[in-house]
């Protein structure tokens, strides 16, 4: 690989192509399951993601919402290339993420990092939070000790923490302490984009908010690109700029945030709106009919037909039916055109 | 509220844990009620004591280090006669519990026994507490599964727990929970686990069930939105005290605890980029609660007297009491 990307040179300093996304996926789709058992016998893969395209731009915030077998955080991870996907592509910053060979796919990790849900899972029990943070800092920033240790104390100050708790272990602290510690240790590689997946949702609400507010200060402060995956639509629409809305593995819709939540196109996404508690609503809330179908054997045409309140014949034919813009950034992959949706 | 309409009355509770570290005084002088086809919600952030309040009046302490120390829980049974649920025999309570007073859990998996079909776990609860021959109780659980939506009951009563979806087990467990037509439901955040449109469904089969059967219900949970949607009353827990309580409406229109705006202020509601109000500080150390108002160290308005005087529930309006000395002095 060529050495643009060589540990130590920030990638996003002072280019000129700043219109270009930061990472983008083409068709991405990722499958669990299907190998050839003992016998020869295949069993059907899970389809998690279905040719999901998408792309970020520098300091932009993509929420990414849907409920359980949605394929959020399967997603989250095939950007990262944590999972490797079964089709299409990613790039980050040009360079193609999915084509890299392991050993430069590993420097490379250090332009993009997670945030997991449970803070106490991803962090070594074992380990203190200031010896956590110094051996990625030496591992990622090339650091002598020396200037590791003072490093280190100062991420902790950029998360609300102080040179004290450097030597202190994570089940000394809280849990939005945890989450803030996980938060330093993202960005103790300088990274240029962060996929948080569900960071707040272990948090008690007062706790949440604190977290919340961090992560918007820092995203902005340091021009980061997020992708921030959440089951909490009020969440996502204080922390995003623009969002994407899976069911099933499949985009549903996407648009920039005030006109999804002001304007939502697509049966799935007014259903999640009036089905989160304390939604103003109009009259009858809708409601989906029945339960989220097996991933493993998804309905034909459109994947949310089934429980769709406006289902009607045409949208179980001609296949998936297509993410067509209806407004400007504003996408939707549903065929009726002709019903009324309020938020 | 009269007392006379009260299915549940609650006073002064105190539940205590005793640690290696300290006592843990979980429940400290809980005080409430619950009147027929009334839901009261208690609500609170962890630790704040509102699980604990649920399974003190189920008296399901027993293998726990907790235990009752003062306090009464009056329960008006199906005959119409009251009892304190915390002077009955074991035997006495067991006869009572699940089919006078019923609970349901966040996770219905652990409450559910992997090992026997739905069908016989909704049969057994109606067998224990009612004759009924092996065919009839099958017959009504099939009946039961039907009035909380599943749909092909006939064959899902043979269903195995692993075989089904977890808004399908939330069911299972709300139609074992009311097999036997209980007064009282205390339920714990039963959603809490779920998908929000599989949540939606089940608040509206649980709002529908109330209503049909005008049975009691309290319902346990950390989210204030929720509060809105299910419960005619609402009692908001801190650090193991009720700080404020009253008509749900009252208290989110117009909280009179510092505690109860601050949990609305940080609450996400809308707005991009809008600046969320944390609560500064962290929940207290349950073994050393901070003197005078708990809440006093987190709270903006606090005085030299709110760290000096422990306060108490003071009424603001005839059903509507708050924790709070300085109520009548502060702008919420």
């Amino acid at each position: 690989m060529t050495a643009a990307f060589r540990a130590g040179t920030p990638l996003t300093a002072e280019r000129e192509d700043i219109a270009l996304p930061l990472v983008s996926a083409r068709g991405l789709t990722k499958d669990f399951g299907g190998d050839r058992g003992l016998f020869g016998r295949a069993e059907t893969p899970l389809r998690a993601v279905a040719e999901v395209s998408l792309d970020i731009a520098r300091g932009e915030v993509l929420g990414v919402v849907g409920e359980s077998g949605s394929g959020k955080s399967t997603l989250g991870r095939l950007l990262l290339r944590l999972i490797e996907p079964t089709a299409g592509s990613i790039t980050f910053d040009g360079h193609d993420v999915s084509a890299m060979v392991p050993r430069d796919l590993r420097r490379f990790r250090r332009h993009m990092q997670m945030i997991f849900q449970d803070p106490y899972a991803s962090l070594n029990a074992r380990m203190t939070v200031g010896d956590a943070l110094i051996e990625s800092l030496m591992l990622h920033r090339e650091l002598r000790r020396s200037e590791a240790k003072d490093a280190a104390a100062s991420l902790l100050s950029k998360v609300g923490l102080t040179r004290e708790h450097l030597g202190r272990f994570p089940r000394a602290f809280s849990g939005g302490q945890r989450q803030r510690v996980a938060i330093a240790r993202a960005l103790a590689s300088q990274p240029g984009f962060i996929v948080a997946d569900e960071p707040v949702s272990a948090l008690d609400v007062s706790i949440q908010a604190e977290v919340i507010n961090l992560l918007q200060d820092l995203q902005r402060e340091l021009g980061l690109s997020l992708m921030f995956i959440s089951h909490d639509l009020s969440v996502v629409e204080v922390m995003a700029d623009r969002v994407m809305v899976l069911y099933l593995g499949r985009v549903m819709e996407t648009a920039p945030t005030e006109a999804l939540f002001g304007r939502p196109a697509h049966p799935y996404t007014a259903i999640l709106m009036q089905a989160a508690p304390g939604a103003k609503r109009q009259g009858e809330r809708l409601l989906a009919t029945g339960e989220i179908p097996s991933p493993r054997n998804p309905p034909s045409g459109c994947v949310f037909r089934t429980r769709c309140p406006f289902a009607i014949a045409a949208c179980g034919e001609g296949g998936r039916p297509a993410l067509r813009e209806i407004a400007p950034g504003h996408f939707k992959a549903c065929i009726r055109d002709d019903i009324a949706l309020s938020q | 509220m009269a007392f006379a309409e009260a299915v549940l009355r609650i006073e002064d509770l105190r539940t205590y844990f005793h640690t290696d570290a300290g006592v843990v005084r979980a429940v400290n002088g809980v005080t409430l009620s619950v009147a027929e086809g009334e839901t009261l919600a208690i609500v609170g952030e962890s630790g704040s004591g509102k699980s604990v309040t649920g399974l003190t009046i189920m008296r399901l302490l027993a293998r726990t280090p907790g235990r009752v120390e003062g306090g009464s829980i009056h329960f008006r049974a199906r005959n119409g006669k009251v009892v304190n649920l915390l002077d009955l025999s074991e035997d006495r309570m067991a006869e009572l519990r699940g089919r006078d007073i019923a609970m349901i859990f966040q996770d219905p998996m652990s409450s559910l026994n992997p090992v026997f079909s739905v069908g016989d776990q909704i049969a057994e609860s109606i067998r224990i507490h009612h004759r009924a021959t092996r065919q009839e109780a099958r017959t009504r659980a099939i009946d039961l599964l039907r009035q909380v939506g599943i749909t092909d009951p006939e064959s899902r009563v043979d269903a195995y727990p692993h075989q089904l979806s977890g808004g399908m087990r939330q069911r299972v467990m709300i139609a074992i929970a009311l097999a036997c037509d209980p007064k009282l439901l205390i339920a714990d955040e039963p959603t809490t686990a779920l998908d929000v449109t599989i949540q939606a469904q089940i608040i509206a089969l649980l709002k529908a069930l109330q209503r049909e059967r005008n049975m009691a219900m309290i319902f346990v949970t950390h989210d204030l939105k929720l509060v809105e949607e299910i419960a005619d009353q609402v009692a908001v827990m801190y650090a193991s005290q009720i700080v404020e309580q009253g008509p749900t409406t009252e208290i989110l229109a117009r909280p009179r605890h510092p505690y109860t705006r601050a949990l609305l202020d940080c609450t996400p509601h809308g707005a991009r980029h809008r600046r969320l109000s944390p609560i500064p500080g962290s929940l207290p150390n349950p073994i050393a609660p901070p003197q005078g108002c708990r809440f006093h160290p987190r709270c903006r308005f606090a005085k030299e007297k709110c760290v000096q005087t422990d306060p108490l529930l003071e009424p603001v309006s005839a059903d509507h009491v708050t924790r709070c000395i300085r109520w009548d002095e502060i702008e919420l």
